[in-house]
């Protein structure tokens, strides 16, 4: 069974019966291969269909998450459960409860540090206190604002004044993935407790490399629970900094303290252009500093590369991966009218959205693609199941497409022997915002046509 | 993807029931076992068959069971009736599966499985009637649907439901607007099956009860065994745990009762 990965979270769904004898046929040890190599903040297994499960076959899977913790610091766990499977996991594993428990994938959403819908009003439930407390710390790292309920009465009376309301939640062992927020266009990384060579595993490289590529500036790590750091995360945060340089981006560190660190790090750290401040409104809320550390404009600086003959002579094979996914989704058939070297140029900007997805390895390289809004509605219909006018579900469904799109240009590179890694997708609501972090960049534009309807690749670096 | 052009080029494959078939049908519904022992002899193909199945641990025979007639008197004429209704479900599956990690030994053991557990329903709720016992046959026929129709895309399917978990009958519905318990439907129809094997079929997918009670209870039980059947490890191996939804609510009811005749414990 392989897992599905969305919102930093790869999720197994079994369905029907689970026991000793078939849950390892569920999760073979290659899908647990393959959910690790997707690099996801949390790896669950949805109960939402099953109907019985017993001990056994939760045994099996809590070996498998075990195995998981060691190769990745990810959050393994269970979600999408009714109040009497919660009941029956807590008193199969009473105290000894390592993993992680979610009402629902939603809500495990909210505790994933890859997740971009930040800033919800969280109410919190749980009849263990320090379970209430590090709900509401996870929550809050994470960019939420969480609310403790003192009873379940005040529970049920708030929660429908809540974004979200968590309860039957459990938090065993969370993964130790730094967390990640977007506030505007900052980046918000939020580090704790002592900071060390680890800082190179659970800080996510890739996700910061895509951030700064698609056109961030601005990098504040939130450092009011740090306690303190020793050389190696010093020599990580002055290497993310020198790299930061290249695309002409600020690291900035809010609310250190030096009493436990060496003060000569700090002076180390200033050297490699890391700016350091008091509180984090001392940034978020002066608008001159945030633009003079570049956090108005996602335009991208660094440095503008041409296409080379290899992303060429692959050419073909991404503007067949981009096509047969469409044609997939829209059930219609692909028709090229126009290739041309060129900077972007899109006529008619009104009622267009894109969505843009990186890859890195043997070739790097940006893939875009321009949609009239009518065309993404229909290639999203078979995600959604339905027809939607609302734009934050399209949005949201086209980042899954483009997603389907680099996984097939992933594939059949391979198939050539050349292996490349995908970024996260990111999606555009106007023409304009893209525009601002591919301008200037020569590529090649293909305009493709389904069923009279046209949509526009575009291919640079 | 898929369109509707190939659905109707896979119905249109179907061959009629054998002339053979039918006249077995025709003397097991009359209760003629012997005589329709006599006809079944005649197909070769179908011997083999009754005889592959019945052997089955399912059925629990000690000796081995070769002759017709006695694989019929064994059976009864319910479940004659449903193991030549199995035997023809079974035409349609190919000669190798591409799309599911199945052959022709696990693909009868599913049937065989189902029909005997079918059965057992059947008793426990004291039904005895020809066509509601024989609907179970069906059920296999969205096997061999989704695998006919799927089994040049699987490559496209797979990248889709890494990003978004859709079983295939939901990824057939929104793309052509019909599911694959329409197409077993059509089947039945083809192979002029009783109006209720259908209907009930059509209750079992979980999504399309048909507003009659005793159906959709029915198609209840027949929804949930098929999920346990499912759940067996050689059948997850094979990749069916997961080629249509289980609608766990709609079988939320009858599961205590389920789980009693099961004896799951």
């Amino acid at each position: 069974m392989k897992a599905v990965l969305k919102g930093g979270i790869a999720t197994f769904s079994p369905q029907g019966f689970l026991d000793g004898n078939n849950a390892s046929t569920y999760l073979s040890v290659e899908d647990v291969e393959a959910a690790i190599n997707l690099k996801a903040d949390m790896i669950l297994v949805s109960l939402k269909r099953v109907i019985f499960f017993n001990r056994n076959g939760l045994d099996i899977f809590i070996k498998l998450f075990s195995k998981i913790r060691k190769k990745n610091s990810a959050t393994i766990g269970f979600c999408d459960y009714d109040q009497n499977k919660y009941a029956a996991i807590r008193r199969f594993y009473k105290e000894d409860i390592n993993f992680s428990l979610f009402k629902s994938l939603e809500i495990a959403y909210l505790f994933s540090s890859s997740y971009k819908d930040q800033n919800k009003r969280v109410i919190i439930y749980s009849d263990d206190k320090s379970q209430r407390s590090a709900i509401a710390i996870e929550l809050h790292d994470n960019g939420h604002t969480p609310s403790i309920a003192k009873s379940l009465d005040e529970y049920k009376e708030k929660k429908s004044s809540f974004d979200y309301s968590v309860d039957s939640t459990f938090l065993g062992q969370m993964g130790q993935k730094i967390a990640t927020r977007v506030s505007g266009n900052a980046i918000i990384y939020t580090i704790s407790s002592f900071l060390d060579v680890e800082i190179n595993d659970n800080f996510n490289i890739e996700y910061h490399n895509n951030s700064l590529n698609v056109g961030f500036r601005l990098f504040i790590f939130d450092a009011y629970k740090v306690i303190s750091m020793n050389v190696h995360a010093l020599n990580f945060f002055s290497k993310l900094s020198t790299s930061a340089a290249e695309y002409n981006a600020t690291i900035c560190f809010v609310g250190m303290k030096f009493d436990k660190t060496a003060i000569t790090f700090k002076e180390n750290m200033e050297d490699a252009g890391i700016l350091f401040y008091d509180h984090m409104d001392d940034i978020l809320q002066n608008k001159k500093l945030l633009k003079e550390l570049g956090a108005s404009s996602a335009a991208n600086i660094k440095n503008k590369r041409v296409l080379n003959k290899e992303t060429v002579i692959e050419l073909p094979k991404f503007i067949n991966a981009a096509a047969t996914t469409i044609e997939m989704m829209t059930n219609s058939k692909a028709i090229k009218e126009s290739a041309n070297v060129q900077n972007l140029l899109i006529d008619k900007k009104e009622g267009k959205i894109a969505s843009s997805i990186g890859y890195y390895g043997d070739l790097d390289g940006m893939v875009v693609l321009v949609f009239p809004s009518a065309i993404a509605k229909k290639a999203c219909e078979l995600l959604i199941g339905k027809n939607t006018n609302d734009m934050d579900m399209i949005l949201d469904t086209l980042a899954e497409l483009v997603n389907i799109v680099g996984g097939k240009i992933k594939t059949l590179l391979a198939d050539e022997g050349i292996s490349v890694n995908i970024t996260l997708p990111r999606t555009y609501q106007d023409v304009e915002s893209l525009l601002e972090v591919v301008e200037n960049r020569k590529g090649v534009q293909v305009e493709l046509s389904f069923d009279n309807d046209k949509f526009l690749f575009f291919l640079t670096r | 993807m898929i369109k509707k052009e190939k659905i109707e080029s896979f119905i249109e494959k179907i061959p009629p029931a054998p002339k053979t078939l039918n006249e077995t049908f025709k003397l097991l519904k009359l209760g003629e076992l012997i005589k329709a022992a006599k006809v079944a002899e005649s197909d070769m193909a179908l011997k083999s068959y009754l005889k592959n199945i019945v052997n089955k641990p399912i059925y629990g025979f000690k000796n081995d069971v070769s002759d017709i007639s006695q694989i019929f008197g064994i059976l009864g004429v319910q479940l004659s009736q449903q193991s030549v209704y199995n035997y023809m479900i079974s035409l349609l599956s190919p000669n190798r599966w591409t799309l599911f990690k199945l052959n022709a030994q696990l693909f009868y053991e599913l049937q065989a499985n189902l029909s005997k557990k079918w059965q057992n329903i059947l008793e426990h709720l004291n039904i005895d009637d020809k066509d509601r016992c024989a609907a179970i046959t069906l059920l296999p026929a969205s096997i061999i649907v989704t695998e006919a129709l799927f089994n040049e895309k699987v490559d496209e399917v797979n990248l889709l439901r890494t990003t978004k978990a859709i079983d295939y009958n939901t990824i057939l519905t929104r793309l052509c607007g019909v599911d694959i318990f329409d197409i077993c439907g059509q089947i039945a129809k083809k192979w002029e099956m009783n109006e209720n094997i259908y209907k009930i079929v059509q209750a079992a997918s979980g999504v399309k009860p048909s507003g009659e009670q005793e159906i959709d209870m029915l198609g209840k039980w027949m929804h949930l065994l098929l999920f346990y059947e499912l759940s067996n490890p050689k059948f997850i191996e094979a990749g069916l745990n997961d080629f249509v939804d289980f609608q766990i609510e709609y079988v939320a009811d009858i599961y205590d009762e389920f789980s009693s005749l099961m004896e799951i414990e």
